[in-house]
């Protein structure tokens, strides 16, 4: 059996009253690419946030490396390993492309290693070397969020989880951006992936998952759930 | 007829209002602080203002401490208390999503500061009197105040000091991304209770320097805080949210709006023409007369 990473177990998470995730389990195994598809409003953000501890768990519980780590604080989360690079990208606007960086090497364990991290990032996006004093808020949709997703791997993390990454993005930006998950992931780097770009995403993974209304409804290989009637259907169709 | 003694007695009225104008400045540099990482409006800052204006005095009084040699330990004091007061008052009520209840433990801690200062050093306005207090020095025939002038450097150095803080270490990188957006800020592991103990400290540390120069250049008294917070909070209305340096000028232009206009007018309309000043900015530019618009990501 292959090495599960990342692993969650029946979780159940709700908003109040509201109840978002209904008993959702699935794993990622390390080295891989793992996509999570699913309709506006299915839980994808909602298992994210709660995996990098912005949401607490109802029930359920969360493993990292066999580690329990279920009801830890966003920053424990980060520090142990798990980065996320939000939806929307969430940079700080204000500050500049490099300060947004070395923020992104801001916990205890990547700390000592902001230099060289930020070499790497320079190294694999260019661009951002060139632009290192401009202001986040004022780069174009595809240099920020090349921005989140080097900012994240500025906190040298074990999984990258990517929240709609190609979100607003125009099509040949969107197609490096997939390119780009994939390069990451030939360098090693385990990634969950959540999409609504569901043919690209379900292309380069290895596994998928997909959710409707707060539970896993379907499962199985890239590409196989690619030619498969019902997500053929709910692709092509409208996703309701 | 403009003769020297006019131009002679606006320049002093500037003057004296940019040096006054420092002190607003102080304290909306700690409110825009503490509101920008916790939307808490501090409304103690001018009683602990006042607090630390009585420290000062009475550090010279009985152990004959000269006030600025007590700038490292009024300064480091302060420091001390802002995290104690975030961790002690304010550490489980910025979680709430109410945010009436923060105003409400500042209001009261308001209250607590003045009423306590009251019964332990009477009501009666105090200033501190040196061997220099009332020497001025001669600059183009104008004379300036040596104590206030002192109290205008150690503005703009602790302004800078602040400044350089934020610009150019990690954890004051923290503080601005964690104004800007907190969540995102935990994303990358950025705890908000630190960098929350952190605006406390540098705000209330402001407080300290701002006693000082207040205790030096003018008599206090324990009510006179209510004012100088009301006062830091339309500098920093002018100066918007957000600019540390923007704060310090807006309490520098109200500082000598108030000088001007307590000449001109009369010395009762400078609060009035404050409050003028903070409704039409509120009204007109409510992000701030001296911030351009940023957009958000
Ligand atoms: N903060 C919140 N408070 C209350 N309900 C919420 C909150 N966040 C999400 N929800 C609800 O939880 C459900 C799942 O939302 P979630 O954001 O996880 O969906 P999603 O799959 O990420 O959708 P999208 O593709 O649009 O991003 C939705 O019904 C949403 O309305
Ligand atoms: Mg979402």
């Amino acid at each position: 059996m292959e090495n599960r990473l990342l692993e969650i177990k029946d979780l159940h998470v709700s908003y109040g009253s509201v109840c978002a995730l209904w008993g959702v389990s699935l794993h990622v195994p390390e080295g891989s690419i793992v996509a999570l598809v699913g309709a506006n409003g299915a839980g994808k953000s909602t298992l994210l946030k709660t995996i990098a501890g912005m949401n607490r768990p109802k029930n359920g519980s969360i493993l990292f490396s066999g580690k329990h780590i279920t009801g830890l604080t966003p920053e424990a989360v980060v520090n142990a390993g798990i980065a996320m690079v939000p939806e929307g990208r969430k940079l700080f606007a204000r500050l500049t492309v490099k300060e947004n960086l070395e923020l992104g090497g801001y916990i205890p364990r990547a700390r000592p290693f902001i230099q060289k991290s930020l070499e790497q990032a320079y190294e694999l996006f260019p661009l951002l070397k060139t632009k290192s004093n401009q202001i986040a808020g004022s780069m174009s949709g595809g240099e920020q969020q090349m921005l989140a997703i080097a900012r994240s791997m500025m906190s040298r993390p074990t999984i990258l989880m990517l929240d709609e990454p190609s979100l607003g993005l125009s099509p040949l930006v969107v197609k490096m951006m997939f390119e780009l998950v994939e390069e990451l992931n030939r360098k090693g780097m385990t990634i969950l992936l959540v999409e609504q770009n569901i043919y690209q995403a379900l292309k380069i993974s290895h596994y998928a998952y997909v959710i409707k209304t707060g539970k896993i409804v379907l499962e199985g290989k890239g590409e196989q759930l690619l030619s498969d009637p019902e997500v053929q259907n709910a692709y092509l169709g409208t996703m309701e | 007829m403009f003769d020297y003694l006019t131009f002679g007695l606006l320049a002093q009225l500037f003057i004296n209002g940019i040096l006054f104008g420092t002190m607003y400045g102080l304290a909306a540099i700690g409110l825009s602080l503490i509101f920008g990482t916790m939307r808490i409006i501090f409304l103690s800052q001018g009683a602990v203002i006042i607090l630390m204006a009585y420290c000062c005095y009475w550090l010279f009084t009985l152990f004959k401490i000269d006030p600025y040699l007590s700038i490292p330990i009024i300064g480091l004091a302060a420091m001390v208390l802002g995290a104690g007061i975030y961790q002690g008052l304010f550490r489980r009520a910025v979680k709430m999503e109410d945010k009436n209840i923060t105003l409400l433990i500042a209001v009261g801690l308001m209250f607590l500061i003045e009423n306590l200062m009251a019964v332990m050093w009477t009501p009666n306005p105090r200033s501190i009197s040196t061997g220099y207090t009332s020497s001025s020095i001669p600059v183009g025939g104008l004379a300036i105040s040596f104590t206030r002038l002192m109290g205008f450097v150690m503005a703009m150095l602790s302004t800078a000091g602040v400044t350089l803080f934020l610009k150019r270490t990690l954890v004051g990188k923290a503080v601005r991304a964690a104004s800007e957006d907190i969540e995102a800020a935990r994303l990358v592991g950025i705890s908000p209770h630190w960098v929350n103990t952190i605006a406390f400290a540098i705000g209330i540390g402001l407080c300290g320097i701002a006693g000082i120069a207040l205790s030096t250049t003018y008599p206090f008294d324990p009510y006179f805080g209510f004012i100088f917070s009301l006062k830091a909070m339309i500098a920093l209305a002018l100066g918007g949210l957000g600019s540390v340096f923007g704060a310090l000028l807006g309490g520098i232009i109200l500082g000598t709006l108030e000088s001007w206009s307590s000449f001109f007018i009369s010395g009762g309309w400078a609060d009035a023409v404050s409050y003028g000043v903070f409704l039409l900015v509120l009204l007109f530019k409510p992000e701030g007369l001296l911030v351009r618009s940023v957009k958000k990501v």
